[in-house]
C-alpha cells in the first residue's frame, strides 16, 4: 500500500497526542479519575460487603472504565471534528497525505493518550492498594494474609491493557461514526449508544439461544453478531487476589486478536465512508 | 436454486446504479450490516474460548440470572466496576424506603441492589430478614394489630411473607451455593417465625453440610431432631459428630455434645456397656 506511510502516521499520531494532552478537556477528566481513585479508601465508609482491598480495586477498575470510555468516544470525537472545523485536514490532505494515514494517525494518537491515562490509573490503584494491604498486614486485622500479601500486582496492567484494547476499540467505532456525521455532537451521541449497545450485546446473545426460530431470532441474533462484545473485557471481579486464578496468556492472546480484528474492520469502515467524504 | 437467485439478487444489488441519495444511504448501510455480520460471525471462534472463562467467573452475566429483571441486568452491563458502590448506595436508599415502610418500593429496591451487585451477602441476608420478620408486623398493624387480626390471618400474613424471603434467599443461593450462611437464614425463619421446626431441621442440617458451617448448625439440628421426638436419630447423629470434630477446637463444644449424648442415653434407656465411648 504506497499510500499508507507510516512515519505520516506517526506525525500526526504523535501531533495528535500532543495537542489531546493539551485541552482542558481531557485533564478534567483526568483530574476528576484521579481524586476519585485517590479518594476510594473514603467511599469505602459506604461499603455494606466487600472486603476493603476488593471495594477499592472494584471502584478502581470502575472509575478506569467509566472516564476512559467518556475521555475515548469525546477525546477522537473532538480531534476529528477540529481538524475539519478549523481546515487543518483541508491542508494536511491536499499534501501527500493520504486519508488512510489520516485517520489511522487520529486513533493512533487518541490510543497514545489513552495508554498514558490508562498507565496514570492503574499505577495509582497499584499504589493505593499497596498502601492499604501493607496496612492491613502491619495491623494483622485478618489472618488470611500469608506473608507475600493476597493481592497479585500484575493483574492491575493486565486488567488496564484489555481496557486500553477496549478503549481503541471503541476509538475505532467513533472514527467511523465521525467520518460519515457532520456534527461532532451527533458523534458522541451515537459513540456513547454505540458503547451501550456493544457493553449489552451479551443480553442479545444469550437471548437468540433461547428463542425459538422465527424472525425474532434471526433479527437478535444479527445484533448479537454485527457488535463486538465489551463484556468481554469485564474481568475485573476475577482478578487480582491470589486466591483466584489469572487470566490464561490464551484467553488475553484471544481477546487481543478479537480486538484488533473489529479495530481494523471499523477502521476500514471509517475508511471506506470518508474516501467518498467532501471536506 | 435458492442460491442462484440470491446470487443474482446480490449482482442486481451491486451493480445496478442507484441514483437516488436515499437508495444510496440504504445501501451503505446494508452493506455496512453485512460486513459486520460477517466479521461477527468471523470472530466467534475467537471470542467463544474466552466468552466462556470470562461469563463462568460472574454468575451475574448470565441471562438465567436477570430474569425478570432485564432493566436492571442492562444496568449491571452499564455500571462494570461501579456496581459495588452503586448497590451501596441503593442499601442506604433502601432502608430510608424500609424506615418509610412502602412494602412495594423496598421489595423492587432489594431487587434492584440485589442484581446489580449479588456478591455481599450482607445483602442477601439482611433483605430476607426484613421481608420476613418486619414486613409481617407491618402488615398485621395495617389490617388492625395483633389484637385485633385473627391468628389465622397472622399465620397467613406470616408464611406468605416466609415465602418471599425464601425465593430471595434461594435466588442469593445460585451465587452462592456453598455458604452455609443462607441456609441457615432459611432454617432460622422456619423456626423463629414460623415456628415449623419440622421444616427448619433440614435446612440447618444443610447449613452444616456446606465448606464454610459454623459447628453450631450440627449442634441445632441435633437438637431440632430431639425436639421432634427424633431422638434415636438424635443420638446417632451426635455420636457421628463427636467422632468428626477436632478436639482441640472451642468452638467445636465437644463437652456439650458429650453431655446431650448422656442425656439422650438416659431419655433412651441405653444399657451402660452399649453406651458412646469418646475415646
Amino acid at each position: 500500500m504506497n499510500f499508507i506511510s507510516l512515519q505520516q502516521v506517526g506525525w500526526i499520531a504523535g501531533n495528535t497526542f500532543l495537542e489531546a494532552v493539551r485541552q482542558k478537556f481531557f485533564n478534567s477528566v483526568l483530574l476528576i479519575a484521579v481524586a476519585l481513585v485517590a479518594s476510594s479508601n473514603f467511599f469505602q465508609q459506604f461499603d455494606f460487603g466487600t472486603s476493603e482491598l476488593k471495594f477499592i480495586a472494584d471502584f478502581g477498575f470502575g472509575a478506569l472504565f467509566f472516564f476512559g470510555s467518556i475521555l475515548s468516544i469525546t477525546v477522537t470525537t473532538q480531534l476529528f471534528f477540529n481538524e475539519i472545523e478549523n481546515r487543518t485536514a483541508l491542508t494536511m490532505l491536499a499534501k501527500p497525505v493520504h486519508k488512510v494515514s489520516f485517520l489511522f494517525g487520529k486513533w493512533a494518537g487518541v490510543q497514545l493518550l489513552m495508554l498514558a491515562f490508562v498507565a496514570l490509573l492503574c499505577a495509582l490503584l497499584a499504589v493505593i492498594l499497596y498502601w492499604r494491604e501493607t496496612s492491613l498486614m502491619a495491623e494483622q486485622r485478618y489472618e488470611i494474609f500469608s506473608e507475600e500479601g493476597i493481592l497479585r500486582y500484575s493483574d492491575i496492567a493486565l486488567f488496564g491493557f484489555l481496557q486500553w484494547l477496549k478503549f481503541g476499540l471503541l476509538s475505532a467505532i467513533t472514527l467511523f461514526i465521525a467520518s460519515f456525521s457532520n456534527t461532532s455532537i451527533y458523534t458522541m451521541i451515537v459513540g456513547f449508544c454505540a458503547l451501550v449497545v456493544c457493553q449489552l450485546q451479551y443480553i442479545a446473545r444469550d437471548a437468540y439461544a433461547e428463542m425459538d426460530q422465527g424472525l425474532g431470532r434471526l433479527l437478535v441474533q444479527g445484533i448479537g453478531l454485527a457488535f463486538p462484545n465489551f463484556q468481554l473485557f469485564n474481568v475485573g471481579d476475577q482478578l487480582l487476589f491470589l486466591t483466584e486464578e489469572t487470566l490464561p496468556a490464551g484467553i488475553t492472546v484471544r481477546m487481543a486478536l478479537y480486538a484488533g480484528i473489529y479495530v481494523a474492520a471499523f477502521m476500514l469502515l471509517a475508511l471506506a465512508s470518508f474516501r467518498h467524504r467532501e471536506i | 436454486m435458492l442460491p442462484l437467485l440470491c446470487s443474482w439478487l446480490w449482482q442486481a444489488f451491486v451493480t445496478v446504479k442507484f441514483d437516488h441519495p436515499l437508495l444510496l444511504r440504504v445501501r451503505a448501510v446494508f452493506l455496512t450490516v453485512l460486513f459486520l455480520v460477517a466479521v461477527g460471525v468471523f470472530t466467534r471462534p475467537v471470542e467463544d474460548v474466552a466468552w466462556e472463562r470470562v461469563k463462568s467467573g460472574q454468575t451475574e452475566l448470565n441471562l438465567a440470572s436477570i430474569e425478570g429483571a432485564l432493566g436492571q441486568g442492562i444496568i449491571v452491563g452499564i455500571l462494570g466496576g461501579f456496581r459495588a458502590i452503586t448497590a451501596d448506595f441503593l442499601w442506604i436508599q433502601a432502608n430510608a424506603v424500609w424506615e418509610r415502610k412502602e412494602r412495594a418500593t423496598f421489595d423492587s429496591m432489594v431487587r434492584l441492589l440485589t442484581t446489580i451487585d449479588p456478591r455481599p451477602l450482607f445483602f442477601w441476608i439482611n433483605s430476607a430478614r426484613m421481608i420476613a420478620y418486619d414486613i409481617p408486623s407491618w402488615r398485621i398493624r395495617e389490617e388492625g394489630g395483633y389484637d385485633t387480626v385473627p391468628d389465622w390471618r397472622q399465620r397467613e400474613i406470616d408464611l406468605e411473607q416466609a415465602e418471599q424471603a425464601f425465593a430471595l434467599i434461594e435466588r442469593g443461593l445460585r451465587f452462592h451455593p456453598q455458604n452455609s450462611r443462607l441456609y441457615l437464614e432459611i432454617g432460622q425463619i422456619y423456626l423463629n417465625r414460623l415456628d415449623d421446626v419440622e421444616a427448619a431441621a433440614p435446612w440447618f442440617l444443610k447449613a452444616s453440610q456446606q465448606p464454610d458451617a459454623p459447628h453450631f448448625a450440627a449442634r441445632i439440628y441435633a437438637e431440632l431432631l430431639r425436639r421432634q421426638g427424633k431422638n434415636a436419630a438424635a443420638y446417632t447423629f451426635l455420636k457421628d459428630l463427636h467422632k468428626r470434630l477436632p478436639d482441640g477446637d472451642l468452638f467445636a463444644r465437644k463437652g456439650i455434645i458429650l453431655e446431650r449424648i448422656r442425656t439422650l442415653e438416659e431419655t433412651l434407656k441405653i444399657p451402660v456397656e452399649d453406651r458412646f465411648k469418646p475415646y
